[in-house]
């Protein structure tokens, strides 16, 4: 395995880790190594522009009613927050991950996925954030956040993440 | 147009029944009703003609009676309950011994092996009430650590005998290995006999693998893999585990691959800009075709045996429906009505029917319909179904279940193509996403 | 009654009947069958492989035609049929060891010819799982072994709580009921139809796909269940022959009164009873055959004369299948006579049965 593979696994296995609630929290280091302190821990939630303020305070993710890919008022306004955040740290770059729940064929969760991750990516653009800086991804029904099989959880595994990476991302 | 003449045989049937015919000549009977039962055998432990192939002997004649069991068209006949034995593979059969046991077909047979890791196996078949042999003797020569391979071999050849049926139990099933919680599965790529025996691991677990697809000749699998972060259509040489990225435009996910029946293309799912289409490449050249432009997703691809035509599911209608459209891709035919959702169809290798998951009122089915829609038919029911795979013979269907719930695992089933004899795959560990291999060579 | 002369002899049709039905005489056993190559890949080879990146080491060497196995040819020769009932003519019951001296003959041999792996380096890629996922629940076996035209309870059902629609069998007439599975030894319940999984037995009375052909019940003859008017028949049709015995006491071979419906109708369920159509391919289950039988005096089917007449629907060797299990069904049910009136004997000498499984509903 060539070197290139193992830093795009490592930054594969990047990408999943921060997909859960462990790596979501806990990564205040990495990132913001330029958060313009002013009365808080730079890097943590207060700092707006950290990672962390990013995905505890705005939010990092919206939530999508069973087999849509239409964004709801309340994930518009997350979108709006994380829009806003992007502009002021233009120097990161967002992948954005589309997740299905369980109830649905691989394929099809598959594409369901995409058309929700690229739901979000159209609206930030819209919001004004460069193309260039998102990229989308769908892992279908393959990542479930909750694994109970009720709605409940289900509600929650409907969701685009957008995880948030210092510089190029993931590839 | 079957189910017509199959109604209108009926109907023949009602009217003729049994309205006696005039009685010059013979007497005329019409059967119509007959039982449905496995049909009982009697396998007694193949003769061993050497020392040293004496657990072989014994070992190939399970295997043998595990396969036809295995179908569910078959019934061993204990053989505790044998009133003769088969002390000589050349001896004459006494019909009458195994007719007294009900035993309606029987099976000998004899292995030698030389010592040197060499071993041949030959049988015969009878079918003891015609006091007849089926067919004649063969004999298969080969390696003792093939011992399984020429059972299935044995059993292959006894099972077309006696049901006409096309051959299966010499094949292989890729699949994926998971193992895991539920919210951080670790899945491989694993091939094994159709029989879950032989296990062997193709990929690691260091990205998610999704969907292989054997190749028509059975020495590649297409499949899914997540290697770079992102969904990519990959081609596996399964006797060297070599594999390659399918070179497609940056920026773009794929997944859903299917070789085309010459196995020099595959079709497949490409995703740009959040929409699903199909499109197929030349695995040679890599030239991609483009088969459908529309804002729906279009995915689950399957080539008809012939290559002409394309079976897939869409969502164009508004949610997931099956339709076929030629190879080159052009107008598309809905053959799926039924209440719910259809996906993932899979063209029969015999080229008669489709296998599709269906989704309705919270529950998923593995079915079959013919190409035109109709005579739908649903083998299962479950919390989650998904998958189906056909055996080379078309006459079984593989797919993946799914337990509902946290501690929720997939694994492998089959059933019968009348929705009978449905069973699970003894897999080590959680499995999903099954292909069957071609008869092997 | 002329026609149980003309058949011309019983070794004749036993001929037409062998090649028709065995396979077994051809009158030379020519290289039946040349399975292709086995080749077989173990455990060891594969874990060389998969450390091998080349292809070649792999290649699985389609055809190498001669290998030691040639030499045994005499074995091959070994595997003509050995009957316990007068062999056929072309061929001695030969012992395994005597070399025939036919020399035409090339065994049936399969190759495998794996091909050596370079080296047995561990595979990369390859660790064995540790962590076992749950395990997934009992298949759900739910189905009848057996089907059947008359639904069977299965013995002491056990309800079975499953994630399934199914139910357990419960008694009704039309039935589409789904059986338990019932032990092997026990008898065999059966359903009326196939019932899939997918199927709901709940709510039966909304199906109305089963053709349903008259009521014709394959059971036992002896059966109380026979068609109702059967008992009184055959009183009246035994009352019949028995006068009409009497004043044709010189005849040699009784004809009588042609059969009453209840007479052919025990025949026929006598033989639908034993005609097992599970374990015939899909293409069989689409192909009618008219068999003919000759029947001796005491209503045993002469095993020799049973005939393919002619067939439709399917392939030949979907015919040939067919042909087989319904030859089976009038041997086995037949095996100690069928109850037949003797004293027709010359009504019932020759039959001709049309087997047509299009109504059993398995595609």
């Amino acid at each position: 395995m060539n070197s290139l593979k193992i830093a795009v696994l490592v930054g594969a296995a990047f990408a999943l880790g921060a997909c859960t609630n462990a790596g979501r929290f806990d990564n205040d280091g990495g990132f913001g190594a330029d958060g313009a302190g002013a009365g808080f821990d730079v890097g943590s939630a207060q700092d707006p522009n950290s990672p962390a303020y990013f995905n505890q305070t705005i939010g990092d993710r919206v939530l999508f009613l069973v087999d849509q890919s239409s964004l709801t008022p309340q994930a518009q306004t997350v979108l709006a927050g994380q829009a806003a955040w992007l502009a002021n740290n233009p120097e990161f770059t967002a992948v954005i991950e589309g997740h299905a729940d369980e109830q649905g064929t691989r394929e099809y969760n598959l594409a369901l996925g995409a058309r929700r991750a690229n739901a979000v990516k159209e609206y930030l653009v819209t919001q004004g954030v460069a193309a260039t800086r998102l990229q989308t991804l769908t892992f279908g029904k393959e990542r479930p956040l909750e694994i109970c099989s009720d709605e409940s959880c289900y509600a929650k595994n409907r969701r685009a993440v957008t995880v948030i990476a210092a510089g190029g991302g993931t590839s | 147009m079957r189910a017509i003449l199959i109604f209108l045989a009926m109907v023949f049937s009602l009217a003729i029944g049994s309205v006696a015919l005039a009685q010059d000549g013979p007497l005329r009977l019409r059967i119509t009703d007959g039982v449905i039962e496995p049909m009982p055998f009697a396998i007694p432990a193949f003769q061993a003609e050497s020392a040293a192939a004496g657990q072989l002997a014994s070992d190939i004649s399970r295997v043998v009676a595990a396969d036809l069991t295995g179908t569910g068209l078959f019934r061993e006949i204990s053989p505790d309950a044998f009133i003769s034995t088969v002390s000589n593979f050349a001896s004459p059969v006494q019909y009458a011994d195994w007719k007294a046991i009900n035993a309606q077909a029987l099976i000998t047979g004899a292995v030698n092996a030389d010592g040197q890791g060499n071993i041949n196996v030959k049988f015969r078949v009878y079918d003891v009430f015609s006091g007849a042999e089926l067919g004649t003797g063969l004999q298969f020569a080969g390696t003792a650590d093939g011992w399984r391979r020429m059972a299935h071999k044995v059993a292959d050849e006894v099972y077309s005998r006696i049901t006409g049926e096309g051959k299966y139990f010499d094949s292989r099933v890729v699949f994926v290995s998971e193992t895991g919680p539920k919210n951080d599965r670790r899945k491989r790529l694993a091939i094994m006999d159709y029989d879950g025996a032989n296990v062997q691991y193709l990929t690691d677990s260091s990205a998610i693998v999704l969907a292989p697809r054997f190749s028509p000749d059975g020495n590649r699998v297409l499949y899914t893999s997540y290697e770079t972060g992102f969904p990519r259509i990959y081609v596996l040489d399964v006797n060297n585990v070599g594999r390659r990225a399918i070179d497609l435009p940056d920026g773009t996910m794929s997944f859903a691959p299917r070789f085309a029946p010459d196995g020099q293309s595959a079709v497949f799912s490409l995703t740009t800009g959040g929409n699903t289409d199909l499109y197929t490449v030349n695995l040679g050249s890599g030239d991609l075709t483009r088969l459908t432009s529309a804002p729906s997703i279009e995915t689950a691809p399957s080539f008809s045996p012939d290559g002409s035509r394309i079976v897939f599911e869409s969502d164009r209608s508004g949610n997931q429906q099956l339709y076929v459209m030629p190879a080159s891709g052009g107008e598309a035919t809905r053959i799926s009505f039924g209440a719910g959702r259809y996906g993932t169809p899979v063209w029969s290798p015999r080229g008669d029917l489709v296998a599709f998951t269906k989704q309705n009122r919270g529950r998923f089915h593995i079915g079959v319909m013919r190409l035109d829609g109709s005579e739908e038919r649903l083998l299962t029911a479950s919390f989650l179904d998904e998958g189906p795979t056909w055996s080379p013979n078309g006459r079984v269907i593989m797919f993946t279940r799914e337990t509902q719930g946290a501690q929720g695992a997939p694994s492998l089933y089959s059933v019968d193509i009348s929705g009978r004899n449905l069973k699970p795959i003894r897999t080590e560990g959680g499995a999903s996403d099954p292909s069957w291999s071609p008869l092997q060579r | 009654m002329h026609l149980g002369y003309t058949i011309s002899g019983a070794g004749h049709a036993a001929l037409i009947g062998f090649l028709l039905f065995g396979g077994v005489l051809s009158t030379e056993p020519l290289p039946f069958e040349t399975t292709s190559n086995v080749s077989i890949i173990s455990g060891d080879e594969f874990a060389a492989l998969i450390a091998e990146s080349s292809p070649d080491a792999v290649a699985l060497t389609p055809d190498q035609s001669e290998t030691p196995q040639a030499e045994e040819a005499p074995d091959v020769a070994a595997l003509s049929p050995v009957e316990e009932t007068p062999p056929p003519p072309p061929q001695e019951a030969p012992t395994p060891e005597t070399p025939p001296d036919v020399s035409a003959l090339t065994p049936p041999v399969a190759e495998v010819e794996p091909d050596a792996p370079a080296e047995q380096t561990p595979p990369a890629p390859v660790e064995p799982v540790t962590t076992a996922l749950p395990e997934a629940e009992e298949a759900q076996e739910q189905q009848a072994d057996r089907v059947a035209p008359e639904p069977v309870a299965p013995p002491a059902p056990d309800a079975q709580v499953a994630d399934t629609v199914q139910e357990a069998v419960t008694e009704s007439d039309e039935g589409t009921e789904q059986a338990e599975e019932a032990p092997a030894t026990a008898p065999e319940a059966a359903a009326t139809e196939i019932v899939t999984e997918a199927e709901t037995p709940a709510s039966a009375p909304t199906q109305s796909m089963r053709p349903q052909t008259r009521p014709s019940r394959p059971a036992p003859v002896e059966t109380a269940e026979e068609a109702p008017e059967a008992p009184t028949n055959d009183a009246i049709a035994d009352a019949v022959a028995q006068a009409v015995a009497n004043q044709q006491s010189t005849s040699n071979v009784p004809s009588g009164p042609p059969l009453t419906r209840g007479e052919k109708d025990a025949m026929r369920v006598a033989v639908s009873s034993c005609w097992n159509v599970g374990s015939l391919s899909t293409d069989a289950l689409g192909t009618t055959v008219v068999v003919a039988v000759e029947m001796a005096e005491n209503a045993t089917p002469v095993t020799s004369s049973i005939r393919m007449l002619s067939f439709e629907g399917g392939s030949e060797a979907g015919a040939r299948q067919a042909f087989e299990a319904a030859r089976r069904a009038i041997i086995r049910c037949g095996a100690r006579g069928y109850n037949l009136p003797r004293e027709k004997y010359g009504q019932w000498r020759e039959i001709e049965m049309t087997f047509d499984p299009s109504g059993m509903r398995l595609r």
